[in-house]
């Protein structure tokens, strides 16, 4: 009851001083506010490159391509390795552990012919797995499968822009594609895919996988390439685990390595890249912060010079409360109350601000608006250090102050 | 009435601040006031009557000595309980008024009754009828700053009173105030106390202090006379 008096007499102070409690408010606003907008925004772009490496296979993807070797400086027993070869792919497939999906991709630029359209197109001739690597997706038909591997079947499966240039809206499946000297069999058409960085952006991230045109990788070196000739040009695998990362890479490296007798390929694990860009988004994160954290000190200082302002005006009221009889604990609720409605309402319009500007940032810039529990607990957080800071601490000196002192402040 | 015992009793009271320099400014005061007195203290400035008066309204604690006001030894306790002696038995009335400056002149004279634990609807009702008797009841709901200073000062004389304390403390009360409106504050002192309530002026002012049927001369931090007036 008595409490409660106290309460109510501190609110209407805070109305009284309308124009103070509304400019700390405002300083507790922009310094949430920003905190909550440079951890969204962080968090955002960081959850926007996730998705590109779900979208594109995750992190397990290990990939081994041909390095051009010094042929003039290189041994006899160097000149005499054949690079990467359907013999290495098998090889690896039957004695490396650790990978769940091993496959091969060569490339060839060919004539493509069909009745409406011609023009000489990087042909794909893959093994089956190397849909599944790079989690390709099929629109209508089906995809290359491990009879066509065996029998070097003259088929072919068509990204969906490839497919609209060859044949126009007519429906492809089971038309035949004159590719270089041989007529393939379309039995397949992949889904149209796209992923954009941002709204601004116009480069398709998977614009590729509409331009493919794959074939059995086994059709393209036997019939296109001649019998004996098994150079490869892509080793694509993917790691069962991400633990097997640390004994399977080195484990390929070696194989690869006493096969060829000298170091004539390159592997690149996105482990690495993924690693890299967390950093990378690391950094984000800190320089972000630290931004947040500098608008929050803005907001501190703004509230504590308004703090400072009304000083001499405030130690003279509590000299007067004190004089009529207001015990310590009283000043302090006094305080209190001022704190918690300035540091509440500012921590809760500033959280609201700081959403509404990620979520405006996000539609504006095409990203997912991101907001965590953590972000709301930082605003949280914060609001109260400032209070702690800026509040609890000029109440309880102004509790303590000496009913005498406070009055000779003129 | 001279049965009773004192509402006021100093004994040996000394007050010395430290501050690098020590300074004394009380040097072993002894000064009883019975209930329903008018009392003067004058003194030059230095003289050590703003400390006296510090003391008397219990905003100080002495450094030595006793003091028991209505029977209770004050002289050391905390400054919680100081907060309520000064809530029960005294009431202030300063020079510079001292009003809350934003809150109307019924919430600062509801004020000590709020801090007293007494219930809003009484709290409402008895700071409306103090400020009736001081003449402003059709002001209640204006701000300090729109008044006049003897109005001010009247609401403040309120504000002291509206717990009914044992004694009103008043520290130079026409100190800002012209000649005239002065003269209408003293003139409610002087009702005040001819109604029984205990009166203790601190003021250089002699016209003021002419007012008291007693004054109480303090020179270096002791009492050099003390003169009581035939009523």
């Amino acid at each position: 009851m008595r409490l409660w008096a106290l309460v109510a007499d501190g609110s209407a102070d805070v109305r009284a001083y309308g124009a103070r409690t509304a400019l700390q408010t405002v300083g507790v606003v922009l310094g949430v506010a920003s905190v909550v907008a440079t951890l969204g925004l962080s968090a955002g772009q960081r959850a926007k490159s996730m998705a590109f490496w779900e979208e594109t296979g995750g992190t397990l993807k290990v990939a081994v391509y041909p390095k051009p070797v010094d042929s003039a400086r290189s041994s006899a027993r160097e000149r005499a390795s054949k690079g990467l070869t359907l013999a290495d792919v098998e090889a690896v497939r039957q004695r490396l552990s650790g990978f769940d999906l091993v496959a091969t991709a060569v490339r060839r630029p060919l004539w493509v012919r069909s009745g409406i359209h011609q023009e000489r197109l990087t042909v794909t001739g893959i093994t089956p797995e190397w849909a599944e690597f790079h989690e390709l997706r099929l629109g209508r038909g089906r995809m290359l499968a491990e009879d066509d591997m065996v029998t070097a079947a003259p088929v072919c499966v068509l990204g969906a822009q490839r497919a609209r240039e060859l044949f126009g809206s007519g429906d492809p499946l089971g038309k035949t594609l004159r590719v270089g000297d041989h007529a393939l069999v379309v039995v397949g058409v992949l889904a149209y895919r796209e992923f954009y960085w941002n709204r601004a952006e116009s480069f398709n991230a998977l614009g590729w996988m509409n331009e493919l045109i794959l074939v059995p990788a086994t059709t393209l070196t036997r019939r296109y390439l001649g019998a004996g000739v098994e150079r490869v040009d892509e080793l694509a695998l993917r790691l069962a685990s991400p633990q097997a990362h640390a004994t399977a890479v080195p484990a390929l490296r070696n194989l690869l390595l006493a096969r060829h007798g000298v170091e004539d390929f390159q592997i690149f694990d996105r482990k690495d890249r993924i690693e890299q860009m967390e950093q990378q988004g690391r950094i984000y994160d800190i320089t972000f912060l630290v931004c947040g954290l500098i608008a929050l000190l803005v907001g501190g200082i703004v509230v504590a010079n308004i703090m400072l302002a009304s000083f001499t005006e405030r130690m003279r009221e509590v000299g007067i409360r004190k004089a009529i009889g207001a015990k310590g604990s009283s000043i302090l609720v006094q305080f209190l109350v001022e704190t918690v409605i300035v540091n509440g309402l500012g921590g809760f319009l500033g959280l609201a601000l700081g959403v509404a500007f990620v979520h405006g940032m996000a539609m504006l810039l095409d990203q997912t608006a991101v907001l965590t529990p953590t972000m709301i607990l930082a605003a949280v957080a914060c609001a109260v250090s400032v209070a702690v800071v800026f509040g609890l601490y000029p109440a309880w000196k102004a509790a303590r102050l000496d009913p005498v002192v406070a009055l000779r402040y003129e | 009435m001279g049965q009773e015992a004192p509402l006021i009793e100093l004994s040996g009271i000394w007050k010395v601040y430290n501050g690098g320099v020590e300074v004394q400014a009380l040097r072993g005061v002894d000064l009883t006031v019975d209930a329903g007195e008018y009392v003067a203290i004058m003194g030059p400035s230095g003289s050590g009557k703003s400390t006296l008066m510090h003391i008397l309204g219990c905003l100080d604690s002495p450094t030595r000595g006793s003091y028991r006001l209505a029977g209770q030894e004050v002289a050391h306790l905390s400054p919680g309980k100081l907060a309520e002696i000064r809530n029960r038995f005294v009431g202030f009335v300063f020079q510079a008024f001292n009003l809350l400056p934003r809150a109307s002149i019924l919430r600062n004279v509801e004020l000590p009754l709020l801090y007293g634990g007494v219930a809003k609807n009484e709290r409402r009702e008895r700071a409306m009828a103090m400020l009736s008797r001081v003449g402003l009841a059709d002001r209640a709901k204006h701000l300090p700053s729109q008044l006049s200073g003897g109005q001010r000062q009247r609401a403040a004389i309120a504000r002291a009173l509206v717990t009914q304390p044992a004694v009103l403390l008043a520290d130079e009360p026409t100190g800002n105030l012209d000649q005239a409106t002065g003269a209408e504050v003293m003139a409610l002192f002087d009702e005040l106390n001819a109604q029984g309530q205990t009166v203790i002026l601190v003021t250089h002012d002699p016209q003021v202090a002419a007012h008291a049927r007693r004054v109480v001369h303090l020179v270096d931090g002791r009492i050099a006379r003390d003169q009581r007036r035939g009523s």
